[in-house]
């Protein structure tokens, strides 16, 4: 289960935004000098329908504290309906995110169009506070990746010795990436 | 030497130049005693050099030159300083001298001619004797000096210079009367040379087939209007000054400040229509009201306790979904007063501001606001004005440009165009529509030249990185202080260069100007690189530059990402700074991993069929379709019924006066005379496949006869058509009709009207609530046109009109004044107190009159309902076979609201008229020019690139499931019968990526967006880097 | 197509057990088809095996793999390696695909990852409906396309039983939904054929032999075998 709240604990965000609204607003939230939290980190894509179970949990098997997705308001998507596809994965994975004993409140899914700057700002604000009641992510990827043998030449990063223990490590050494298909 | 013997002289006659010389006074000698003279002597130039040299001559002492290029009689020979016609001058001099003749030489020795940079004097600017009387005066600082007694001894200077806080006082009596100093420090610091002072006005000769003034408007002065006080209290503003004060980059950085004290207002009030619907402007400016809403709700924003108060007549929120948007704000707590201050008054002690208001039941109010906010008006821009008087453009009354209600954009210049504000008071998605318009009606007109002038921009090949390894390029910009101010760059540039795959990293002070992306196009040639990183602002506005830079480089356009280090880091994070710099370490990581995975995307290059449907025989129909004939291009056009024309051919005059009847008739033979229209009656589209530039349609007629048809583009133009909504008695008496039913019974004479005795209108009827929260548009105008026409024809009788709010906006406002002159009376109501309306008996309508305070009823003849417009028939249908999307209120919705306001959002499909939103005749007209304008753009391209970030299937994984074919917003994936396995479509893709992340199998890619690389960028988060 | 359910998580850590090195194995036929277990969801379970062994300290392996279809050999080949590396293998697969892995690597332990549970027939997108009971001899000829062995609640051969009530069955889906009386829908369709008499034959006890209680049944196409 969850460690208590950390009282200086930094909470590692991921954020899926799309790029027609949730991304824009992101931009407008810059753009109106708005202050939220630096811990979200953005990672664009076209739609929300994009958004994949797995990208989920693999932010959470990475480290992340907690993941959420943006996309544009219900029945405004620009896609028509990646948001809705969207909607149905988050409230999947928090259902196994229950299964596995993790709160199903590490992940979540948004709405906003792109003149909502104020908004991305309120939302960043809220999930970061969220996360830091939860505490950090109790699963640290821990030595080796399993993808380690398909592993491409290419990286010069060298397969850490993890000793540290859970708590220690604020940047848990990556093994680098699989590359499946496209790369 | 003991002494010095000299004479007394005196001032003798001025000599031909003006001087007076000294005369020696004959016998008044003195002498001084001394040990040692020193004599000053005066400089001479030693002209027999100029002896030898041809043209060059000397005048007097001095060699004769121009005294602006220092050119003398001999090409080539140039002369300045101590040899200038002024004399022996200064060192200052002679350095300027050096300086004008060095640019004259370089002038020279280039062929060029000799023009100098100081010819033009600049105009003198003089302080105006109001704001020389504002200045206080102030004594020059006395320059302190060295005592003579300690200069005795020494080769000390007499001046000892000021101290710092006397050379500012002394730099702060500058009356700063032309601001610039000339000092030239902004033209030296600017690292593009982008400030030329010496650059004048200039005459350009243009040859042009066709002109465009978009010449805008002027915000109206306030302070003309004395009674509001602005500019002498200082906490009443203009609405242009708090749009100022809200921005981020205004003056106050975002923060709303009282001028007076720079507190926060607690009440704030709106006072609408300044310098609109008064004596001197007869018109409404159509975009006040929004912005009031705007600004009131970004007030509650800013200032969270504050409610304010917005004083108005009429709530004209008759734009697309700008009934939903006021209604945000009454919900967000801004109070709409129905009431038109007279005057401002302020407490000077506090300086608030105090109106006293009456409210519709006549009580009189005062109220104490903290900031009063000014709506001013939109006035025709002056400088269009004049611009319009050389061109030979005839104004209207108000002094907009003149134009023809049935050809709303062609001036009274033949090819000259008007659009935006000079033609009518117009907000930003009508003037963006114009824009297309006017682009659609120079398209027609210079259609013989189409093409003739364009150039293809060439690109080197393409480099093959296929078997390369990722070399990544990292360029982190610093944005001026942007970024730089708060995120340390160069730190995230050194970071960059330790990962993986990077071969150089580096940082620029603005990565987007020239001289950086110069730098780019070397650094990829430099490290063989093909993968470029650059981390600055946002990919949605600055991602095709660089696109563009590394096409020129010869790499694929796809081997490029971004890191938003700027408007999702630096602008969010300020007061954090290492935060946020650990952040752009952190983006720059993830885009590296990324960018190693990019691969070359290719578009390919699809033909077009240049040729276009029009669904839809109306106005709007018409008119696009004429538009795209006269440029040249095949054009189908498909019309229900049995006769072109739609809805206006039941109109029998507008409010103009004008008879719509023979514009129809001029378009309709316009058409029939071109024989690349085709037009089809008594049709519809049965049928509907394929992609933008590449459809395929069957239109069938009444008869089940099909024509297959392949076209570009289709343009929908279907209209729409009234509701008969079930109340005040509509449909269950006979006195009751539509605004339709009227215009009918008007053309045909209908006894119900010409002998009407009494008539009422009931506009938002049914409108503005329930089913039809949103406004009609073009109701107001229709029903002040019929009052005036029914007043006009018996001016006794009596002429009603009940409605919520009086949407007669921009120059219809004119209208709305004559129907009231005419004695039209006009009465207000509210959803809360409708109108009842007799069910049986004589039909009467009985009201709540708040000038009497109580319930009055009238007899009348006849009741005619404004009632709403929804969707034309079939519309629903049209939907779904076109797979564009129709919004609640049942009109189709546009790409973006004002940056697209007659694209779909599926490419190659356009939308125009009342199947857009309700609108009157002119605006139809322009809308439709504006879909043509769109619909052309893409028409007049050879080829169609497609592909890009699109799906693609692996067909050996594919397990034909279906998903994919089932979850397709756009119905593109087909299981080929051939292999029995999915297919997409590139060039139809919207690359969305839903059919992707469905697939069970995980057959399908979306390229650019690849598992991989999204999880590339996750993992990257959390590695560490030494 | 073959459908089935995949196994509440904590169930299948229990098979799992304290094993180090585990294999996740999708099939892309059937089970990938009706979104259990193909590839996609075979990542997605090793991704929360190893969320959840991060979560309690333990250093567990997981890797993901997938086969076209788990019942072919040739397909097994092409995954043996991976197989090979693991201490026990998760398949996803339709339970003929989970016995096809046990023999084929008849030392490792291969635990299933679903519960398979019916042939079923996509409603709609995500919707599937039990249809066929492989009965081994199939009356859908005379029952108008409706089968009574599986649709039936009691696999009634002669007509409705007195629990069919305005054409829905006495007896609810576990969920408690209403489900369709078969033979009122037979009876419908056959009046709609114009077949009714169809519903009038005496129709003798099914042999059950034929079906699945019958033993494990084999089939042989002698004229398709290698010569």
């Amino acid at each position: 289960m969850a460690d208590a709240a950390q009282p200086d604990f930094e909470p590692e965000i991921i954020v899926f935004a799309c790029h027609y609204c949730a991304y824009a607003a992101a931009d407008l939230a810059g753009v109106m000098r708005l202050d939220y939290p630096s811990s979200i980190r953005i990672i664009k894509l076209p739609c929300t329908g994009k958004l994949e179970v797995i990208h989920l949990l693999r932010a959470i098997e990475a480290g992340a504290d907690g993941v959420y997705a943006a996309g544009c308001l219900e029945g405004e998507c620009h896609y028509l309906k990646g948001n809705l596809w969207a909607r149905q994965r988050v409230n999947h994975v928090k259902k196994l995110l229950t299964e596995m004993g993790l709160e199903p409140e590490r992940v979540e899914m948004y709405n906003m169009s792109s003149a909502m700057g104020v908004r991305f700002a309120e939302v960043a604000n809220e999930f970061t506070a969220r996360i830091k009641e939860l505490g950090p992510n109790p699963v640290k990827r821990k030595g080796v990746s399993p993808y380690a043998a398909a592993r491409e030449a290419a990286s010069e990063i060298a397969l850490p010795e993890d000793t540290d223990t859970v708590a220690d490590q604020p940047n848990r050494p990556l093994a680098p990436l699989a590359t499946t298909k496209e790369g | 030497m003991t002494a010095i013997r000299l004479q007394r002289c005196k001032l003798g006659e001025p000599d031909e130049r003006g001087r007076r010389r000294p005369e020696p006074i004959p016998g008044a000698f003195f002498e001084i005693p001394c040990e040692t003279v020193i004599f000053a002597v005066g400089q001479a130039i030693v002209g027999d050099f100029a002896q030898g040299l041809a043209g060059v001559g000397l005048e007097g002492d001095q060699v004769k030159t121009d005294d602006s290029t220092l050119a003398t009689g001999r090409p080539g020979v140039f002369a300045g300083g101590d040899a200038s016609p002024k004399g022996p001058l200064t060192a200052i001099e002679a350095i300027a001298a050096g300086r004008k003749g060095a640019a004259s030489v370089h002038n020279y020795l280039r062929g060029e001619q000799l023009v100098s940079l100081w010819s033009n004097p600049l105009p003198e600017a003089r302080p105006d004797d109001a704001e020389v009387k504002k200045v206080t005066r102030q004594e020059r600082s006395p320059m302190p000096e060295h005592p003579g007694a300690e200069r005795r001894r020494n080769w000390v200077e007499v001046r000892e210079g000021y101290t710092e806080e006397q050379a500012i006082a002394e730099a702060k009596r500058c009356l700063q009367c032309a601001v610039c100093s000339e000092c030239m420090e902004c033209a030296r610091i600017c690292p593009p040379k982008a400030l030329i002072h010496e650059e004048r006005d200039s005459e350009l000769d243009l040859e042009v087939g066709a002109v465009v003034l978009a010449t805008g408007y002027d915000a109206y002065d306030p302070g003309s209007k004395g009674e509001y006080g602005y500019r002498r209290y200082p906490n009443v503003l203009s609405a242009l000054e708090y749009e100022r004060m809200l921005s981020a980059s205004g003056p106050t950085i975002g923060e709303v400040k009282r001028p007076s004290d720079g507190a926060h207002p607690h009440n704030v009030a709106f006072i609408q229509c300044v310098g609109s619907r008064d004596q001197k402007h007869d018109y409404c400016s159509s975009v006040c009201c929004i912005y009031a809403n705007k600004q009131a709700m970004l007030t509650t924003d800013h200032v969270p306790d504050c409610s304010p108060d917005v004083f108005l007549m009429d709530m004209r929120a008759q734009g697309k979904g700008f009934d939903l948007f006021y209604q945000r704000a009454v919900d967000r707590g801004v109070n709409f007063i129905r009431s038109r201050p007279s005057a401002i008054k302020e407490d000077p002690l506090t300086k608030d501001l105090l109106i006293n208001w009456e409210d519709e039941q006549g009580v009189l109010h005062q109220n104490r606001y903290d900031m009063v906010v000014l709506s001013v008006g939109l006035e025709p821009a002056r400088k269009g004005q004049e611009a319009a008087g050389r061109l030979g453009i005839a104004l209207n009354r108000h002094g907009f440009c003149d134009l023809k209600e049935f050809d709303p954009l062609q001036s009274s210049r033949e090819g000259v165009f008007v659009i935006g504000p000079f033609s009518e008071p117009k907000d930003i998605p009508d003037s963006v529509a114009q824009g297309s318009a006017a682009a659609a009606r120079v398209m027609a007109q210079l259609a013989d030249s189409r093409g003739t002038l364009t150039a293809e921009p060439v690109y080197p090949p393409e480099r093959d990185v296929s078997d390369e390894e990722p070399r990544v390029g990292v360029f982190v910009c610093h944005c001026g202080s942007n970024i730089a101010s708060v995120v340390d760059v160069k730190d995230v540039a050194e970071h960059a260069a330790k990962l993986p795959g990077v071969q150089c990293s580096t940082d620029t002070t603005y990565v987007c100007a020239n001289d950086s992306l110069q730098l780019i196009r070397e650094k990829i040639a430099e490290h063989d690189l093909n993968r470029v990183v650059v981390a600055s602002c946002t990919p949605r506005t600055h991602e095709p530059i660089f696109q563009s830079t590394l096409r020129e480089a010869g790499l694929n356009p796809f081997l490029f990402e971004m890191a938003n280090i700027r408007d999702q880091d630096s602008w969010v994070h300020k007061k954090e700074p290492d935060k946020a710099t650990a952040k752009a370490r952190d983006l720059v990581r993830m885009s590296v991993a990324r960018a190693r995975l990019l691969a070359p995307l290719s578009k390919i290059d699809v033909p077009l069929t240049h040729s276009a449907l029009v669904i839809g025989g109306g106005i709007a129909g018409m008119t696009a379709a004429g538009s795209l004939g006269d440029m040249g291009y095949e054009v189908h056009l498909v019309e229900r019924a049995s006769q072109l024309g739609g809805r206006v051919l039941q109109v029998g005059r507008t409010i103009r006066g004008n008879d719509p009847a023979r514009i129809l008739a001029t378009l309709e033979q316009r058409l029939i005379d071109n024989p690349n229209i085709h037009i089809y009656l008594d049709s519809h589209l049965a049928d509907f496949h394929g992609f933008v530039g590449n459809f395929s349609s069957v239109i069938e007629d009444k008869d089940g006869r099909r024509t297959p048809v392949d076209h570009g583009v289709i343009i929908v133009a279907i209209g729409a058509r009234e509701e008969r909504v079930d109340l005040y008695q509509l449909d269950r008496r006979p006195g009751v009709v539509t605004e339709m039913d009227l215009e009918r019974m008007l053309k045909e004479h209908d006894p119900r009207v010409t002998e009407a005795g009494s008539v009422g209108f009931v506009l938002c009827a049914g409108s503005l609530e329930g089913d039809h929260p949103y406004c009609s548009r073009v109701c107001c105008q229709h029903g002040v046109k019929n009052a005036i026409e029914l007043k006009e024809r018996n001016p006794s009788r009596p002429v009603y009109v009940w409605f919520k709010e009086m949407r007669t906006f921009g120059l219809l406002e004119e209208y709305y004044t004559r129907a009231r002159d005419l004695g039209v009376v006009f009465i207000r109501y509210a959803n809360g107190n409708r109108p009842q309306v007799s069910s049986e008996g004589p039909l009467t309508i009985s009201y709540h009159e708040t000038a009497l305070n109580r319930d009055v009823s009238l007899p009348l003849d006849l009741l005619v309902l404004a009632v709403p417009s929804v969707g034309a028939e079939g519309s629903v249908d049209l939907s779904k076979l076109l797979k564009v999307p129709l919004q609640r209120d049942s009109f189709f919705q546009e790409a973006h609201v004002k940056l697209r306001p007659v694209d779909c959002a599926s490419e190659g499909i356009f939308i125009c008229g009342a199947a857009h939103y309700p609108k009157s005749i002119d605006e139809t007209i322009s809308q439709a020019y504006a879909a043509a304008g769109r619909a052309a753009a893409l028409l007049a391209k050879q080829v169609i690139k497609a592909g890009g970030v699109v799906a693609e299937v692996d067909q050996d994984r594919c397990a034909a499931c279906l998903t994919c074919v089932r979850v397709c917003p756009y119905s593109v994936p087909v299981i080929d019968s051939e292999v029995k396995k999915a297919r997409i479509e590139p060039a139809t893709c919207q690359g969305c990526g839903v059919c992707v992340s469905e697939c069970p199998v995980k057959a399908i890619t979306l390229h650019h967006y690849t598992d991989a690389q999204i999880l590339a960028k996750e993992e990257a988060l959390f590695m560490e880097v030494s | 197509m073959i459908t089935a359910e995949r196994k509440p998580f904590d169930k299948i850590l229990g098979l799992v057990g304290e094993s180090k090195k585990v294999l996740v194995a999708g099939c892309d036929t059937c089970v990938a088809v009706c979104l259990t277990g193909g590839e996609k969801e075979a990542e997605i379970l090793a991704s929360e095996l190893r969320i959840e062994a991060g979560m309690n300290g333990r250093e567990t392996e997981v890797e993901h793999t997938s086969a076209i279809r788990q019942c072919e050999w040739e397909y097994l080949d092409l995954i043996s390696d991976k197989v090979d590396q693991a201490d026990v293998v998760v398949s996803l697969a339709c339970g003929i695909g989970i016995q096809s892995m046990a023999e084929k690597f008849a030392t490792k332990l291969v635990v299933p990852g679903v519960d398979t549970n019916m042939l079923g027939m996509p409603l709609e997108h995500a919707v599937w409906l039990e249809r066929c009971g492989a009965c081994g001899e199939c009356v859908l000829g005379e029952t108008a396309g409706v089968c009574p062995v599986v649709r039936c609640s009691k696999s009634l051969m002669n007509g409705p039983c007195g629990g069919s009530h305005e054409g829905k069955c006495e007896v609810k889906t576990p969920e408690g939904e209403e489900i369709d009386c078969a033979w009122h829908l037979i009876w419908e369709r056959l009046k709609a054929q114009g077949r009714e008499d169809l519903m009038f034959v005496d129709r003798p006890p099914k042999n059950w032999s034929k079906g699945s209680s019958g033993g494990p049944r084999k089939m042989v196409r002698v004229e398709a075998r290698p010569v």
